[in-house]
């Protein structure tokens, strides 16, 4: 087994927690018991604070919570552009502030969501809003797809996300009234990884 | 922190958490940039940093350490006024007036970076720019104005 420990250090927060990736043996994890960590994997990218970035070619990022009702597309005509940063019209990081490292977002219902990465929609390969669960676990299935990462990778992608005070991170602990995705990072990494180990099955086939 | 207002330097001794447009408004006294919701859902409190157009409700003072910050007060260089200025005037854009040195520093960014923007863009850059007057067809043709007046320099 190969062991990779990161210390994360929650923005505004004294508490330390720590990510690890722990890849079980290749094979090692029945396709059921793949399936079943999809299935909460797919939990986690469909929920609003992940899949709202991750939108199609329109670079249009869509906004839910509680006041929200129905999910609907980014306030004050809001586009990501092709450059997917905003930089063709508004820059994310013109509200979105981008922070130095270890330093306090600052927080609040309604107030751009602010991490220590510049602000962005997530590329248009890796779009989950509006895909099922079957066309998501596909595109995470294939490296192609997902920057040339494996599932280790994958795990390790997001545990240097959330290293880096990204968004990640961020989308476990959104403040601001936010719900969180589900699970939390070190539960999410976990069945990334059982999955991976599972062979990356989908419920097509794959 | 140091901080560059207008071409003045600045020493000011603030928490790191206080927000820019608190600094530049309680601390400084510079009282062009306005407050009107604090959490950047409005667009008054726009201001240059480092050459971008940002809301100075949303940053920290300790991100703003060092870099330089332009306001309404300092965009023409302070005796002139800046080509959007004039077509701001020229187009009689104002009405209450509040929202305006914010509108005009995220419309001088635009041009900064596109000098003959198309509608759709100025509408896309210029909507997080709220105006309760309703003033949108005039800011919109004074940054054509503007844009045009810059172009034949």
């Amino acid at each position: 087994m190969i062991r990779f420990l990161v210390l994360v250090l929650f923005t505004g927060s004294a508490a330390a927690q720590e990510v690890t990736v722990d890849p079980p043996e290749d094979g090692s994890v029945s396709r059921a018991e793949g399936l079943a960590a999809w299935e909460r994997v797919h939990d986690v990218v469909s929920h609003p604070r992940c899949a709202n970035c991750h939108v199609g070619a329109d670079n249009i990022p869509m906004w839910s919570g509680p006041s929200y009702g129905e999910t609907r597309p980014h306030g004050m005509f809001i586009s990501g552009g092709e450059s997917r940063i905003g930089a063709e019209f508004l820059p994310c990081s013109a509200c979105h502030v981008t922070l130095d490292a270890g330093q306090s977002r600052t927080d609040g219902p309604h107030r751009p969501p602010q991490v220590a990465l510049d602000w962005r929609l997530a590329p248009v390969d890796f779009q989950w809003f509006g895909r099922s669960s079957a066309e998501i676990c596909a595109q995470m299935a294939d490296p192609d797809r997902t920057g040339g990462r494996d599932w280790v990778a994958l795990a390790e992608h997001l545990r240097d996300d959330a290293g880096h005070g990204g968004f990640v991170k961020w989308g476990f602990d959104p403040g601001g009234g936010r719900a969180p995705a589900p699970y939390g990072l070190q539960a999410h990494i976990d069945d990334v990884l059982t999955w991976g180990a599972a062979g990356t099955p989908c419920e097509t086939g794959g | 922190m140091r901080l560059t207002v207008n071409g003045t330097e600045h020493e000011l001794d603030v928490e790191p958490d206080m927000p820019l447009l608190w600094v530049l408004r309680d601390e400084l006294g510079v009282t062009g940039v306005k407050y009107g919701c604090g959490i950047a859902q409005c667009g008054a409190c726009t201001v240059h940093l480092d050459g971008m157009a940002m809301r100075a409700c949303q940053v920290p003072a300790a991100a703003a350490e060092g870099a330089e910050v332009l306001t309404i007060e300092g965009l023409g260089g302070g005796d002139a006024l800046h080509a959007v200025q004039r077509a701001w005037i020229d187009e009689q854009v104002a009405q209450c007036g509040y929202c305006q040195a914010g509108q005009i520093l995220q419309a001088a960014w635009l041009l900064e970076t596109s000098p003959a923007p198309s509608d759709e863009e100025i509408d896309r850059v210029m909507s997080g720019n709220l105006c309760r007057c309703g003033t949108y067809p005039r800011i919109r043709a004074a940054i054509h104005a503007a844009a045009a007046a810059l172009r034949e320099g």
